[in-house]
């Protein structure tokens, strides 16, 4: 439950649930409020509606500026204890406090999201009102962008539960309150989930929900507030990858099953203005560097997880050079799989080092696409995606014959 | 044997897919048009259908729409003469997306990969 909490218009129910987790987001709270207000009052009218701050102790006003944010709406605070950080702890506050309000649709949003509309929050509840159990936004995306997702999470999680969904970590959701269960008594909760490894756990549960999935279109990128992205992607890597890999031991009956893939519904195709999405810079000379690094720390530990076919396709790939530098789709899609299986069997200290080593490989790969699709529009870069996808559904039996490896029987 | 519903206003084409999916074992039935696909559907039951995109009165991207929302994993595959109908958002609710040809080999695959599609529950 959560530490401290404050309800000033005694809100004891709500039909239509926003949650928004932060943790010192004074500069950027009210706004999000007032478009989510906006949302609920235009899209919602005659629902009962309620905001919640799911907060990680802001010491910055975060409490004080969503209260004082313009709008109608009801709004409930809540907050961790002090000192207690993560957003996958706020958003498992925000699941406690739903579940008392009995709400008919929820909502998660992002405080920091600078362009955040009020029709994103028709796009995310509308469609669980008329009977989906998950809704993923579908953010126009330059093709640099999310180049995790493109990489790991969509050909993987794709590949392993059989639903298309294109952005599945992307941190804003619409859901039913039938997930609320699952959510509350999760199969799997660590300290991963507990920060950054939320937003791929939510969706990935939803998968394995056998609910009707929805994407819906948003209709325009999502930009938010600029992180160090290098120092960043090292904890985003660790946690999202390594919550995959965990859940594949708690889903493995569900995803052993799954042959190909289904699309999802589509909703949000009425919207009438489109923005493109601003082109991305990527580094790819920092790129190889960092390829060319990991390879000299990690190639030991390659050698011995991914075995003797795919090390001395590392070594080929890294006798390449920058000029010619290419990551085959298939020694890709081994080492992804390899890493899932190998990743089961490791005691959690030897897996982060395994994480370690994974990223620069991953890195590789990212130089590899961007080299690829450097002349490419958005949507043949998309194709490119779409083809390595189904690269990993035509192979999918390697990585249920790599997961039982030495199990016998 | 699965059965799949032809939708395209060219007699030919559903001619051509008609026999040339009933020579591969499927059983097919046709319609010219996206009027009252839903109910045609509803009454045919069909494992699969193939779907025209740019017809005379309908377009079948608005129509995946609708079969997608009354029909949730019902598979579609959207077979049209233009490539360029793939950068609309809405093909993404497709199952596969295939460019009309008088050689169906691209098409019976997909055909069976989407037919083949199995998920849990």
């Amino acid at each position: 439950m959560a530490f401290y909490e404050e309800n000033p218009g005694e809100i004891v129910r709500a039909d239509v649930l926003v949650g928004i987790p932060t943790a010192n987001e004074v500069e950027s709270i009210a706004r999000t409020t007032a478009q989510v207000d906006e949302g609920l009052s235009e899209y919602f009218p005659d629902m009962q509606c309620a905001i919640i701050n799911c907060d990680n102790h802001s010491s910055d006003g975060t409490r004080e500026a969503f209260f004082s944010a313009p709008g109608k709406t009801p709004r409930l605070y809540i907050s961790t204890e002090p000192g207690v950080g993560g957003k996958g702890r706020n958003v498992r506050n925000f699941f406690e406090k739903a579940r008392q309000l009995d709400p008919k649709a929820l909502i998660i949003i992002e405080a920091d999201i600078k362009n955040i509309s009020p029709v994103w929050i028709r796009n995310l509840g509308a469609p669980i009102l008329e009977g989906a159990g998950f809704v993923c936004p579908l953010y126009g995306r330059h093709k640099y962008e999310a180049t995790l997702t493109g990489s790991i999470i969509y050909p993987l999680v794709r590949c392993l539960y059989g639903r298309r969904v294109r952005q599945a970590n992307v941190g804003e959701y619409g859901f039913s309150p039938k997930l609320l269960d699952t959510y509350l008594n999760p199969p799997l909760w660590n300290e991963a989930i507990e920060s950054l490894g939320v937003d791929i756990w939510m969706a990935n549960i939803a998968l394995t929900s056998r609910l009707p999935i929805v994407q819906a279109y948003m209709g325009a990128p999502k930009v938010h507030r600029l992180k160090d992205r290098d120092v960043h992607l090292d904890v985003l890597f660790h946690e999202v990858v390594g919550t995959i890999f965990d859940l594949m031991q708690v889903y493995k009956d569900f995803w052993e099953q799954v042959k190909w893939s289904k699309p999802t519904a589509l909703y949000g195709t009425d919207l009438q203005e489109v923005e493109t999405p601003l082109p991305v810079d990527i580094n790819t000379k920092r790129l190889h560097e960092m390829f060319v690094e990991g390879f000299d720390k990690y190639y030991g530990l390659w050698e011995q997880v991914y075995g003797p076919i795919v090390a001395p396709k590392l070594q080929e790939i890294r006798s390449m050079g920058f000029q010619h530098f290419s990551f085959p789709t298939q020694t890709w899609l081994t080492i992804v799989f390899e890493s899932a299986a190998a990743y089961r069997r490791m005691s959690p200290v030897a897996r982060k080092n395994f994480l370690d080593g994974l990223l620069p490989l991953y890195l590789g790969k990212v130089l590899s696409y961007v080299k690829k699709t450097e002349r490419m529009s958005l949507q043949q870069a998309e194709e490119y995606i779409e083809n390595e996808c189904m690269m990993f559904e035509e192979n999918k039996s390697y990585i249920v014959k790599a997961w039982t490896k030495g199990e016998g029987g | 044997m699965p059965k799949i519903l032809v939708v395209d206003d060219e007699e030919h084409i559903r001619l051509l897919y008609s026999e040339e999916l009933k020579e591969a074992g499927y059983e097919v039935i046709t319609a010219e048009s996206g009027y009252k696909l839903l109910e045609k559907i509803e009454e045919g039951k069909p494992d699969l259908v193939i779907l025209d995109i740019k017809m005379v009165d309908y377009n079948g991207l608005d129509i995946l729409q609708d079969i997608r929302n009354r029909f949730y994993d019902l598979p579609v595959i959207l077979s049209t003469a233009y490539d360029t109908f793939k950068e609309d958002m809405k093909s993404i609710a497709a199952d596969f997306y295939v460019v009309k040809s008088f050689d169906l080999t691209e098409l019976k695959k997909k055909i069976a990969m989407a037919l083949e599609a199995r998920l849990p529950g």
